[in-house]
């Protein structure tokens, strides 16, 4: 580099040594710890002593895990709650944000769920489950329903905590769905009236729409939250469940590491988890693309 | 989560590679344990003592119960293991093929200790040969913090008020005999129309063994290589614990166990018969009604059978003190005035034979405190678990066993279905156990 001169050099330095702190931080905090998982995948390890390389033994074991792809299937399960939630929380959107009473307080209320401690709710949820004295069965008693013993069902275990999870998330949607709404302009709406659109035509093709961003947004984000969801479960039915019906795979996940002590299948699991969901995110993001428009 | 579980990897992996010095030479000991205030107010007597005697100073690390495992592990992970620890049955195996559990046998020999006046069964919890834990010639990896005996009792007061005959404390009734008493009690005593005194309300996970043992069965073979849950023994006592429920009614339904478990109608004196372990003791003695022990009642065998825990104490194979630390192991497990703390605590059984005679002779709740004693001397086992490498093979046991307990599948049924799934489990998990012992031998 003859024609640097020593200005440039001394500057190039400082450039690299920019440069330096966020790939250094990216190579200890981001690329070892995945190397170093990758390579536990791929071991038989107990978390105390000696790793023994065993190749792809674990993803072998994996597909015949009956209570992995069990453990699966109730984490899709859940994902059910996600359409129903965001509809009710655009609903609510739309309500608040007209000029009714009270309209902060009750934005504020629905907005409570989600900065409570998750631990917290959990417990009291498994209290209004309660089959006998729960507040969920006295609530439908009133309509003459006898209801089921929620968390000790099969059949309804698996409802009850998604719609614990709508509960707990429909504030936060709520908020970003409001934000969004209020900045369609109102301009579009106004046009549409002069032309005699109604009411239900306005919200197809105007807010619904307008909206999308925030909707693929918040599908992306919860669908990766939902693949994790662990402490509800852990807490509300601790053991997975009856007859493991509403283990998650992380439960399921952590259930091998940490109680079996089985680093390394626990950790291909992770792995294969993150793999899926992975998958699923392209997959939104190819058909988001697919479906998006442009607003001139 | 998964972030979560990448980064304990990430810190667990770091120090994967191989077991470096825990202690640093500053002459000073560290003892890790989990328990209530009158552990800690036991052990810090006979810490204190250790002290004076040895001129050593301990440092003392308490967690929380649920703590305790994820905190141990991280110091392990971390290099930083304590000198002397709390280790459970069921980690032994795997602690010690992973090389962190010192081999103790020649040091507590050495210490002058008087293993004869600790409970065998105590003890040998603690040896491994390398094969199989519990065996009399195994290595000595650590001794008894506790032995934990789990018997069966009875509300006095309520068979008294039925006019029923009191069980024998030396007999184990038959299970007709059982039975037969449990249907009497069985009945509304308030006219309400609903039953409100049951004859009991059994935990499968925590009962089933002793109907089994006593009925001739066992979940394994002698070598823990094969699972013997698909006998026509083991189906008639799980069945006879569905059938309390299901056939008998003598118990709660699983409706109303669900809504108040049977632990807390046993102490509303709901109850006839239910366990009791020596940690129950203190609270037990605070009921409104009277409580005596007995032997489990006795199967086909005519034996009576129940499982015994136990919690040990062990010392870190990087300790730069050994003997001292053992030492410490020695005071902590069978120091008397520390002992005596905790027996009048009413949380344990004295480690100490000589001090369980007198525990068993003297005045007080409940009368027949001797039935411990003959547990953990003579008929108790350790539960299937604590003697094998891992855990999965014997939970697969209860995570489909509802249907059973509903009535809805019979007990033979079940049984011979979760057999190979279990021994694939056990399989697994002897794998394991060789593997993770080839991995730290080569090393």
């Amino acid at each position: 580099m003859t024609r640097s001169s020593r200005l440039h050099q001394a500057e190039h330095r400082w450039a690299l040594a920019f440069v330096a702190a966020p790939v250094l931080g990216y190579v200890l905090f981001t690329a070892y710890p995945v190397g170093f998982a990758l390579y536990t995948s791929m071991t038989r390890w107990n978390g105390l002593g000696a790793m023994r390389f065993i190749g792809l033994d674990n993803y072998v074991r994996l597909f015949g895990d009956q209570y992995f792809w069990q453990s699966m299937g109730n984490t899709v399960f859940y994902m059910i709650g996600i359409p129903i939630g965001l509809a009710l929380s655009l609903a609510l959107a739309i309500g608040m944000n007209r000029a009714i009473p009270l309209r902060s307080m009750l934005r504020t209320v629905y907005y409570v769920p989600v900065i409570s401690s998750l631990a917290a709710i959990a417990i009291l949820w498994q209290w209004a489950y309660n089959g006998d004295f729960g507040l969920v069965n006295q609530f439908l008693a009133w309509f003459g329903i006898d209801g089921p013993n929620w968390l000790a069902s099969t059949l309804w275990a698996k409802p009850a905590i998604v719609i614990m999870l709508i509960w707990k998330g429909l504030g936060y949607s709520m908020i970003l769905y409001l934000a969004a709404i209020q900045s369609v302009p109102r301009s579009l709406y106004e046009a549409a009236e002069l032309d005699g659109a109604n009411g239900w035509q306005k919200f197809r093709t105007i807010t619904l729409p307008m909206v999308r961003p925030v909707t693929f947004f918040l599908v992306v984000t919860q669908v990766i939250a939902g693949s994790q969801i662990f402490t509800e479960i852990n807490i509300m039915t601790p053991g997975g469940g009856p007859e493991y019906s509403t283990a998650s795979s992380v439960f399921h996940i952590w259930r091998q590491a940490f109680r079996y002590q089985d680093m390394g299948y626990g950790t291909a699991m992770a792995i294969m988890l993150g793999v899926l969901i992975l998958i699923i995110t392209l997959v939104q993001f190819r058909l988001n693309q697919r479906n998006s428009f442009v607003l001139d | 989560m998964a972030g979560g579980i990448v980064a304990a990897l990430v810190l667990a992996g770091t120090a994967a590679c191989s077991a470096g010095s825990s202690t640093d030479d500053d002459g000073k000991l560290t003892f890790m344990f989990r328990g209530g205030e009158d552990e800690k107010a036991a052990y810090q007597e006979a810490i204190d003592r250790f002290s004076a005697d040895t001129g050593v100073e301990v440092e003392v690390i308490v967690t929380d119960p649920d703590q305790y495992g994820t905190k141990l592990q991280a110091a392990i992970s971390g290099h930083n293991v304590p000198d002397v620890f709390y280790i459970e049955q069921a980690s032994l195996q795997s602690y010690v093929t992973s090389g962190i559990l010192l081999d103790i046998t020649d040091l507590v020999a050495d210490s002058g200790i008087d293993l004869d006046n600790l409970w065998e069964y105590g003890v040998d919890s603690y040896r491994y040969d390398g094969k199989l834990q519990g065996t009399p010639d195994g290595a000595l990896y650590g001794l008894p913090k506790d032995v934990g005996p789990f018997a069966m009792g009875y509300n006095k007061t309520m068979l008294e008020a039925e006019g029923i005959e009191l069980p024998d404390p030396d007999e184990p009734l038959t299970w007709d005999e059982w039975l037969d008493i449990m249907k009497q009690v069985t009945k509304d005593t308030d006219g309400d129309g609903d039953i409100d005194q049951w004859g009991t309300g059994l935990n499968v996970q925590w009962n089933l063994q002793a109907l089994a043992w006593s009925n001739g069965a066992d979940w394994t073979n002698a070598d823990k290589t094969e699972v013997t849950v698909d006998t026509p023994q083991m189906a008639e006592a799980l069945q006879y614990i569905a059938d309390m429920t299901t056939v008998e009614g003598v118990t709660p339904s699983s409706e109303q166990q669900a809504t108040l478990d049977t632990y807390q109608r046993w102490m509303e004196g709901e109850l006839a018969f239910f366990p009791v372990g020596p940690w129950d003791v203190s609270t037990y003695n605070e009921l409104d009604f009277d409580y005596d022990l007995i032997p489990y009642p006795a199967g086909a065998t005519g034996e009576p059978a129940t499982w015994v825990g136990s919690l040990g104490i062990g010392v870190s194979a990087t300790t730069a003190m050994p003997e001292e630390a053992t030492e410490l192991v020695t005071y902590l497990s069978a120091d008397e005035t520390a002992q005596e703390t905790l027996v009048d605590a009413g949380i344990q059984v004295p480690n100490l034979r000589d001090m369980a005679a007198e525990y068993a002779s003297g005045e007080g709740t409940p009368a027949n405190r001797q039935e411990f004693l003959d547990i953990v001397e003579d008929y108790g086992r350790p539960m299937p678990a604590a003697v094998t490498y891992g855990a999965a093979w014997y939970d697969e046991m209860w995570t489909n066993i509802q249907p059973v307990l509903d009535g809805k599948q019979t007990a033979a049924d079940y049984l011979a279905e979760v057999q190979p799934r279990m021994q694939q489990l056990l399989d697994e998990s002897n794998v394991q156990a060789e593997q993770a012992a080839a991995a730290n031998a080569s090393e």
